[in-house]
């Protein structure tokens, strides 16, 4: 849709009939403050949004003061349009009756619509509706701009989402995905009623539910404290980056605060280091064992002397067995009353090989084949064979030792006999690990002496500042602790981060739980018909999410790659939709970010070339999906531009396809000679396809709305 | 083959209730929080056996073994020592249940047993398990006194991450142990 005239009649400065022919492309409405740049504006705002309050203001004072008493004129806002080759002509208008004594009457406003055919046939028609059809409310809302501080139009958390919604695809889903979330909910309910009636689950049942009703709750609590803690820190930032920018050495500052970043991180490492946890390692470690080799010292002796005592006594007992068994008898004489060893001592393999090699290895002495040694080998040996082959056992014979607890004794002591070399290395560990923490400690604090230099330098750049002496002091004392601040709030957002993620571990955990009762316990064809209503659900919702998302990505591409030839040679950072999503309610707020940073306080004119990006990416967004295009009408969105950004900025959207309407004081001059306004000559080297201004006609009394008339000259 | 450990651990030993609020209660800290939590909130046992454990050992290692009074009340954590120091579910703890046959090898050397008439039959090994735990509450006992007078004596003394150990270290044993190391 393209409009092709604006014309008004007697609305406000505007007195009588004044006409804007407009073109394609870029309008340029120029005006000096007060001379009708806004009223234009209003008038066109009024045509398409206004009501039948007020009429009264909105009269052109000149023309009320020109109309006879009881005569009558009319105040009239009108549009003529080319929409797919056809015109049409929208107009709001009312009547004025001039009364006595400042009084007049005034009627309702008509909105009126004129419809003509290719052919030329014209036609009346219902002028609201014809209105929507050639510019749609929606639309509309997105098209005009008033002034830099309205083009924030982002300030409201829904006016994106809004305008997301309008144009991406994602809006078809949404009643699907209601519709699902719905039966759904009712399949759960069923499944949840069949298993409730199982009376043996009924209680595990309801605590489940239960529980898992408080994970959600607390869920949401965390979320809630995740996002002020997130809002805090922008907070935070906001306000350091408010400070940072009083401070003339910008750079030296962003590369002191990126080393102090990075030992802090060091800090953190070392002491993630230090094991301290020296009671855990009392039994871990076996640390607790560092005196113990005295005790098991005595523990063994214990056991040897034990053992002793019990081969002593089974020997005399064996004697005095023996003096009956003559065989016995003789092995104990042998010894000459010594206590002697075990069978079996040594080993078989030990005796067959010193009997092979006729020397005995205990001694270390020739025992040569037929020698008293070698006699008294072999029969050990033998011995020992006896005593390995299966015997009957001897009823009428009393055993001395019933129990054998000695053995299994023996045996811990012997095995723990190798291990007193790790007790004996305990102690110098100990030692070890606190020679490493001592030292880890000094590397702390060295990284802290470090840390404080690099904070005494931070403070010192911050001194060299731009600001007067008292505010800087402000700004010193608070911009530590906002540093502070800003590290303990990133402690606590992972702190939430954390809670948050433990949380939803456990509401899977629980409702799986919850699940399985189900399972057991409804029927089939409910579990079944539940599980194919979620995946249906899942599907729409998630097509739902990625359409949206891809139009938000579509959304950044499009406003960076206009943000970025909006600002050629000056600061170039990213715009970054920053979606947002508490409980029910998402949000997407755009954010200026360089190197993944964002920017809290961004300048005034920073910030609008990011607005006025972000518009005109919907603004090509919005013809791609309904292939028509629709004009925008901004009031002076530049005014913190200065001229030459204005001038790179005008020849910059002249490019741009659809058609603006831009009203602005730029370009404008008092001549030194005559005195009179006039046009800089290097309006001349603006690209534009129409332009105008809008001055007043003079003389005129400031004082007296009745001399104020706006002429319109078009250039 | 007999085995008196086998029948020793599964026991309960007790100790005196009068440890029970002051140090039981106080220094082990046993209910909810992963383990890790429970060692950075301060300088704790992270179980009751630990402390039963730690106080043994402090008594073994300052041959301190007091008897109970005969009408002290003796109460337990009802948990036999078999699974003292089993890892379970502890997942950043190690398992340390070798502990147990330390603990039992100390027993038998600082308990006066007739093992001889034990293997012969004429004393059950009943009787010789309970002089075992018997000992192992008087170490315990004695253990637990010296933790107590420490914390009468500065309150705040086991706040320091080192504390604990340091008992160990600087026990009569240990320093004896300290001496003879420096000298080898």
């Amino acid at each position: 849709m393209i409009i092709k005239k604006i014309s008004l009649e007697n609305f406000l400065c505007y007195y009588g009939v004044k006409e804007f022919e407009l073109s394609n492309g870029l309008n340029v409405i120029l005006g000096n403050n007060g001379e009708g740049k806004t009223k234009f504006f209003e008038a066109v705002d009024w045509l398409f949004n206004g009501d039948d309050r007020n009429l009264d203001l909105l009269v052109s004072a000149k023309a009320l003061h020109e109309t006879e008493k009881n005569e009558s004129f009319r105040v009239r806002v009108s549009i003529d349009v080319e929409q797919y080759n056809e015109k049409k002509s929208i107009a709001k208008s009312f009547i004025v009756k001039k009364g006595g004594k400042n009084e007049s009457l005034i009627s309702n406003y008509m909105l009126e619509g004129v419809e003509e055919t290719s052919t030329g046939e014209r036609c009346q028609v219902d002028g609201k509706s014809l209105l929507n059809r050639v510019f749609p409310f929606q639309i509309r809302k997105y098209s005009m701009f008033k002034g830099e501080s309205e083009l924030n139009i982002f300030k409201n958390e829904d006016a994106l989402i809004n305008l997301i919604n309008l144009f991406s695809d994602a809006k078809h889903f949404e009643k699907y995905s209601e519709k699902c979330a719905f039966l759904r909910d009712k399949a759960e309910k069923a499944v949840e009623d069949a298993t409730k009636c199982d009376k043996k689950n009924q209680g595990l049942y309801k605590k489940l539910t239960s529980e898992i009703e408080d994970l959600k709750n607390e869920e949401y609590k965390i979320r809630v404290h995740l996002n002020s803690v997130e809002e805090q820190i922008a907070k935070i930032e906001g306000k350091l980056q408010e400070a940072e920018c009083h401070v003339k050495n910008a750079d030296a500052l962003e590369t002191i605060n990126k080393r102090i970043k990075i030992i802090e991180g060091k800090i953190s490492d070392i002491n993630k280091m230090i094991d301290e946890n020296y009671t855990t390692s009392l039994f871990d470690e076996n640390w607790i064992l560092v005196n113990f080799e005295p005790i098991q010292k005595e523990f063994s002796e214990k056991i040897e002397k034990l053992n002793i005592k019990k081969r002593e006594l089974q020997s005399e007992f064996d004697r005095q067995i023996g003096q009956k068994e003559g065989e016995k008898k003789a092995k104990t004489e042998l010894l000459n009353n010594l206590i002697p060893l075990p069978v079996g001592v040594p080993s078989k393999a030990y005796m067959e090989e010193m009997l092979k090699d006729e020397f005995c290895k205990v001694c270390n002495r020739p025992a040569p084949k037929g020698s008293e040694q070698y006699d008294f080998m072999s029969k050990r040996l033998e011995e020992y064979l006896n005593s390995q082959a299966p015997v009957e056992e001897d009823k009428s014979i009393k055993v001395l030792f019933e129990n054998d607890y000695t053995n299994r004794l023996s045996t811990l002591s012997v095995s723990h006999e190798d291990n007193l070399a790790n007790l004996r290395k305990i102690r110098f560990k100990i030692k070890q690990l606190f020679r490493f923490n001592d030292s880890r400690k000094k590397d702390v604090e060295e990284q802290i002496l470090a840390l404080e230099k690099e904070k005494a330098d931070r403070e010192r750049i911050i001194g060299d500042s731009s600001i007067g002496a008292e505010k800087l002091i402000d700004v010193l004392k608070n911009y530590n602790s906002w540093q502070a601040d800003k590290t303990l709030r990133y402690k606590e957002k992972i702190d939430y981060q954390k809670k948050l993620d433990d949380n939803i571990e456990l509401i899977k955990k629980k409702t799986e739980e919850k699940e399985n009762i189900d399972l057991k316990t409804a029927q089939t064809f409910q579990i079944k018909t539940r599980e194919i209503l979620r995946d249906i659900e899942k599907i729409f919702v998630e097509t739902k999410e990625k359409k949206f998302d891809g139009f938000i990505d579509q959304l950044e591409k499009k406003s960076n790659s206009i943000f970025e030839s909006l600002n050629i040679e000056s600061f170039t950072g990213t715009i970054y939709f920053n979606k947002k999503v508490i409980g029910e309610k998402m949000s997407v707020i755009p954010e200026l970010q360089e190197n993944g940073r964002t920017f809290y306080k961004p300048n005034q004119s920073l910030l609008t070339s990011m607005h006025i990006s972000i518009l005109f990416a919907i603004s090509e967004l919005a013809f791609e999906k309904s292939e028509e295009e629709y004009p925008v009408i901004f009031d002076a969105p530049t005014s913190s531009f200065g001229e030459d950004k204005t001038f790179q900025f005008l020849n910059l959207i002249y490019e741009t396809e659809n058609q603006k309407i831009l009203l602005i004081k730029d370009f404008l001059a008092t001549d030194k000679t005559s005195n009179k306004l006039v046009i800089k000559k290097e309006f001349s080297n603006v690209n534009r396809n129409k332009a105008f201004w809008v001055v007043l006609e003079r003389p005129f009394d400031k004082n007296n709305l009745s001399t104020i008339n706006t002429n319109v000259i078009t250039l | 083959m007999n085995n008196l450990f086998d029948k020793w651990k599964t026991k309960i030993p007790k100790y005196s209730e009068e440890f029970r609020a002051i140090l039981f209660d106080s220094l082990s800290k046993k209910f909810g929080g992963s383990e890790k939590v429970k060692i950075d909130l301060g300088k704790h046992f992270s179980n009751n056996y630990e402390l039963y454990m730690y106080a043994f050992f402090i008594g073994l290692y300052n041959e301190e073994s007091p008897s109970f009074p005969e009408k002290a009340k003796k109460v337990d954590f009802s948990h036999p020592i078999q699974y003292w120091g089993s890892k379970g579910t502890r997942l950043d703890r190690k398992d340390f249940t070798n502990l147990q046959e330390y603990m039992f090898m100390a027993l038998v050397a600082k308990t006066e047993l007739n093992l001889i008439d034990l293997e012969k039959g004429e004393i059950d090994e009943e009787d010789i398990v309970k002089e075992l735990i018997q000992t192992m509450e008087s170490y315990t006992n004695g253990g637990l006194t010296i933790i107590k007078e420490k914390l009468e004596d500065n309150p705040n003394y086991f706040l320091q991450s080192t504390s604990f150990l340091n008992m160990i270290l600087d026990s009569k044993l240990g320093l004896v142990s300290k001496k003879t190391q420096v000298l080898e």
